[in-house]
This record gives structure tokens, C-alpha cells and sequence, in this order.
């Protein structure tokens, strides 16, 4: 029994040491490169101590329009999920509050477009966008990710909504207040952790887009980070310093995300609003 | 109903509204579009076109690099599929032991998801680097390799495509799998302890089918992400020789729109992936049909 229970600990940690090398090393090995000198990467075997530099970061800044793209991913993620949000909040109140008839088919159409490929979606939006004139713009590309974040994040505020006693509400209703303002003063309040979760999520999944961007965006200087980076990659010597300085100024929402959501995520939350 | 039955119905209704805009707007009808377009002779970028009927399917029934793309696909969309799912279910069975560091291990594993796939591809394409890479480096120490292998030239390409669509995808079958893992009762363990029930029995008559329902949807799910991938098959390899190499059906609905312009053709390659996973779907409903049911 004793000798079962040693080797079953020590399947734990070996485990355990498989997951950490798999994805532990290659995030440490990102910021490791951005933060060395090339000569030192190229050593054979790689110098791991001393020499720790900044110059990556100074070249990516003032060498390449990464600042550019930065500032567009910053506009495009935040304005999507802005209109995103609210659009999903007055959507998830209707589906959880009310009773009206084709209310239980408009919540199985958005898990159904998890079906359509988004290269099915975004050639024709493009073709249309080409028409009003909107493709190769701001505004143009911002509809478009309304449009791919809005099922998932209607159904994670939707389980949100779900799981806040409707008591409280009506205990409002009864106090004289109408829909309207127990939207405002008791649901929203009382969501709102997940309401900042959910646009943590949809601000992480526009941000990381690259599909999107590339096929609606053809003005370099109107790019955003994900095609902006792969630019960089394919128009210069390969610099792989430069290169993963920018991947972690990329990632940073990614952690953000994470630190705020991993709770939710482990609890199960979102089963079903997933992407990618 | 009465009236004031009727108006809250029509102010719910009306809240849904921008919903319903936003998701047939910009989702229902783009896609009803694409499927117009596959009739058509439509040009990527010049207006006006004529309608030509089954012409684009038929070309590419008789196109040998579709079903090329086709073949490619399924073999990266079910490679990746049966390794990120066994890899997934390993490790919530792990990280849902408890021990100490298991919350680190738990952030360490969840994060690969998070990253932008640009990052992920731009990563491992350094570390897999045939000269300088680490793992080149690493393997040769160890003894492993005893020459640098060229993982992202012709040889091994597609298994190092797979590699690292497992890598980044991997913990979405984790996280889905941690949820329900920790609804399972415990006294159901203990019970079957108690009758002397082995771990591995345990495993194998609580543990799996109680995760039955969740591996089926998650199956699914990661089917559809899989087969309509984009960004990881693309960026692998950007353009030149070794891009046909891993080319889906989606990177080919992409070239055929962009690179010779012909939407109407690739608007017949979605709407072809489209109606795959609708058959593989209703296949798998069928296959599964008693896991539906439970």
C-alpha cells in the first residue's frame, strides 16, 4: 500500500514536470530571447547568464511601427468590446428575464454559428464591406468582430445572469422601480464581475485575431498588433530578439485575462462560450 | 395573454433586438451570401458577376489540389484533434489530484490558450529553429538526435504543424474537463474504495462516465475549430512550396479569393467545408446517438 501510494506521487510530480517543461519553458524561453542580446542567442550552447538588455525592446519601438500597431489593436479590441458588451448585456437580460415567443431559438442560432468557418464569414463581409466602402477601415473591422465575439459572449453573460437570483429584482419591482432601472441599479451591479470577466474574454479573443485583420485590413498603417507582428517577422533579417519583445507586449492582455478569469475558468465557468 | 402580458413580451423582444441584428447581419447573412456567391463567376474584387450554377463545384470536384487541401486537412484537423484530447484528458486527471504547486502547474497549462496564435506560431518557430533552436540543441545534448533535424522543412512539417496546434489547444480540453471533474462525488470514490474497487477500475467505472458527456461536446467543438483553422496552418508556412505542404481547406478558400481572385470559387470551398461538417456532425450525432440520450 505504501509502495502504490509512492508511485502514484510520483506519477503526480513527473506529471506535473511534463506539464511544466511542455508550456512552462517555451514562455520562459519568449522572454528569456527578448531580453538578451543576439550575440548571446546565437552562442552554441545559448548564454543564459549576464548580459541582460533592453535594446530589443528600444529597436522594436523606434525601428518598426509597432507603436502603430499597438495603438490600432488598442481602438479596434476596446470599441468592439464596448459596443460588444452592451449589445450582449440588453441581449442576455432579454433571454433570462423574459418570456416571448422564438426566445429559446434565437439562443440555439448563436451556438449554431460556431458551425460556419470564419473564413466562410469574413469573405463575403469583406465583398460587402468593399461595397459601402467600410472595408480597409476601423469602423468596418470593429462590426465585424462585434459580430464573431457577440455568441459567445451573450451566452457567458447569459449563464451570468442566470445564476443572480431574480428575488432581488422583484424585491425592486415591489419598491416601485421599473425595468429599466433594475437593470441599471440591480442587475448590472450584481453582474458586474462577470461582466468585466466577459470583456476581458472578448477583448483577449479580437485582440488575438489575425484572420480578421488581415483579410479586412489592407493599409499597413491601419494593421493591428497579430499581422503587424507577422509583417515585421517577414520584412526583415529574422531577429528573433525583436521579435519575441514583441510577443510579449503582445501577450500582456493574455495575462491579464488571466490572472482576472482563471478562477471562473477552473469553476467551470463558460462551458459552452469558447472560441478558437 | 393581456395587454401588459404582450407589452413586456415586446420590450424583451426589443432588448434582443441589436442581438438579432448583429448575429443575422453580420453572421446569417454573410453566410447566405457565400453560399450565393459559390453559384456565381464572382470576382474578388471587380463588381458584377453571372450566375453559373453547379460550374464552381463541379471544377472543384475535378480540381485535384481541393481535394490535395481536402486530405491535408483531415489529417491535421484529426491528428491534432485525437492528440490535444488525449493529452487534455491526462492532465485534468492530473491537475485534479490534489498536491502541492498544483495551482502553478494549473496556470502553466491553461496559458498556451491565451496566446495569440501569432505569438504561439512565432515562438515555436524559434524554438524549433533548425540551427539555433533550443530543441534541436536540447535533443542533441541529450543524446536523442545526433544531427539537427529540419523540423519546419518538407519532412517534418505537418507533424510539427500538429505539434503545435496540440501545444496551444491542449488546455481547452483541460479546462472543460476540470469543471466537470470536480462535480463528480466524491463519496462515489470512497463507496467503491470501500468495496475494493482498484484506482484503475475506479477510473474506468466512475471517472469516465461521468466525463462522457462533456468529452462528447468538447469532440465536437474542437472538430469544428479544427477543420475550420485558419491562422495555424497559415502562418506555419507563409506562401512558397512548403505552404501547400499543410494547406487546408481553408487557406485554399483564402488563396483562391486572394491570389487568383476567384470569390465565386471560394466561396464554393466554404460552403464545400460547411457541408463536411454538417455530415460529420450529423455522423457523429448518429454514432453517439445513445451518449445524446444519457
Amino acid at each position: 500500500m505504501n509502495l502504490r501510494r509512492l508511485s502514484l506521487t510520483g506519477a503526480l510530480y513527473l506529471g506535473s514536470l511534463t506539464l511544466l517543461v511542455l508550456c512552462g519553458v517555451p514562455l520562459a524561453w519568449m522572454l528569456f530571447t527578448s531580453l538578451k542580446p543576439s550575440s548571446d542567442l546565437f552562442a552554441y550552447p545559448p548564454r543564459l547568464l549576464g548580459n541582460y538588455t533592453l535594446a530589443n525592446f528600444r529597436n522594436l519601438i523606434t525601428e518598426t511601427y509597432f507603436v502603430t500597431y499597438l495603438k490600432n489593436s488598442v481602438v479596434v479590441a476596446g470599441v468592439t468590446v464596448i459596443l460588444d458588451i452592451v449589445v450582449a448585456t440588453l441581449g442576455a437580460y432579454s433571454l433570462t428575464r423574459y418570456r416571448y415567443p422564438g426566445k429559446e431559438f434565437l439562443a440555439n442560432m448563436t451556438l449554431f454559428t460556431y458551425m460556419f468557418a470564419p473564413i466562410m464569414i469574413i469573405i463575403p463581409v469583406y465583398i460587402l464591406l468593399k461595397e459601402v466602402n467600410l472595408a480597409n477601415s476601423h469602423l468596418g473591422i470593429v462590426l465585424a468582430y462585434t459580430s464573431i465575439s457577440l455568441p459567445f459572449t451573450l451566452w457567458l453573460l447569459r449563464a451570468f445572469f442566470q445564476s443572480f437570483p431574480i428575488e432581488l429584482e422583484q424585491a425592486a419591482f415591489i419598491d416601485g422601480a421599473n425595468r429599466f432601472q433594475s437593470l441599471v441599479y440591480v442587475v448590472i451591479p450584481q453582474a458586474l464581475p462577470g461582466i468585466i470577466a466577459t470583456s476581458v474574454f472578448a477583448f483577449v479573443v479580437v485582440w488575438n485575431d489575425y484572420l480578421f485583420a488581415r483579410i479586412l485590413l489592407t493599409d499597413p498603417l491601419l494593421q493591428t498588433m497579430p499581422v503587424g507582428l507577422q509583417n515585421i517577422y517577414e520584412s526583415t533579417v529574422v531577429d528573433w530578439g525583436l521579435l519575441m519583445s514583441g510577443a510579449v507586449i503582445v501577450t500582456i492582455p493574455a495575462v491579464i485575462f488571466f490572472l482576472v478569469v482563471q478562477r471562473f475558468l477552473i469553476q467551470g465557468w463558460g462551458m459552452g462560450a469558447v472560441k478558437g | 395573454m393581456g395587454p401588459a402580458h404582450a407589452r413586456l413580451a415586446l420590450q424583451g423582444f426589443l432588448l434582443a433586438v441589436p442581438t438579432l441584428v448583429v448575429i443575422f447581419g453580420f453572421i446569417f447573412f454573410p453566410v447566405g451570401y457565400s453560399v450565393w456567391l459559390s453559384f456565381t463567376n464572382k470576382h474578388a474584387i471587380s463588381p458584377g458577376y453571372d450566375f453559373v450554377g453547379l460550374a464552381n463545384y463541379i471544377g472543384l470536384a475535378q480540381e485535384p489540389e481541393f481535394w490535395w487541401s481536402f486530405w491535408r486537412g483531415t489529417v491535421f484537423s484529426v491528428g491534432s484533434i485525437v492528440l490535444q484530447v488525449l493529452l487534455g484528458v491526462g492532465a485534468a486527471l492530473l491537475l485534479n489530484e490534489s498536491f502541492t504547486g498544483r495551482g502553478f502547474i494549473r496556470g502553466i497549462t491553461l496559458f498556451p490558450y491565451m496566446l495569440p496564435t501569432i505569438v504561439t506560431i512565432l515562438l515555436w518557430k524559434w524554438l524549433l529553429s533548425a540551427t539555433y533552436g533550443p530543441v534541436n540543441y536540447v535533443l542533441q545534448a541529450l543524446g536523442i538526435i545526433h544531427t539537427p533535424v529540419i523540423w519546419l522543412g518538407a519532412d517534418w512539417l505537418m507533424a510539427s504543424t500538429i505539434f503545435v496546434a496540440v501545444w496551444q489547444f491542449f488546455p481547452f480540453v483541460v479546462i472543460s474537463l476540470l469543471a466537470r471533474l470536480q462535480t463528480i462525488d466524491l463519496q462515489l470514490y470512497e463507496a467503491a474504495a470501500i468495496d475494493g474497487a482498484s484506482a484503475w477500475r475506479r477510473f474506468l467505472y466512475i471517472t469516465l462516465p461521468e466525463l462522457r458527456y462533456v468529452l462528447y461536446v468538447v469532440i465536437l467543438l474542437r472538430t469544428f475549430f479544427m477543420f475550420t483553422k485558419f491562422d495555424v496552418p497559415w502562418l506555419m508556412a507563409t506562401g512558397g512550396g512548403l505552404q501547400r505542404l499543410i494547406e487546408n481547406l481553408p487557406v485554399f478558400a483564402f488563396r483562391k479569393t486572394f491570389a487568383t481572385f476567384q470569390a465565386g470559387e471560394g466561396a464554393a470551398i466554404s460552403v464545400s467545408l460547411f457541408m463536411l461538417l454538417v455530415v460529420l456532425t450529423l455522423l457523429y450525432f448518429w454514432v453517439f446517438r445513445r451518449e445524446v440520450e444519457a
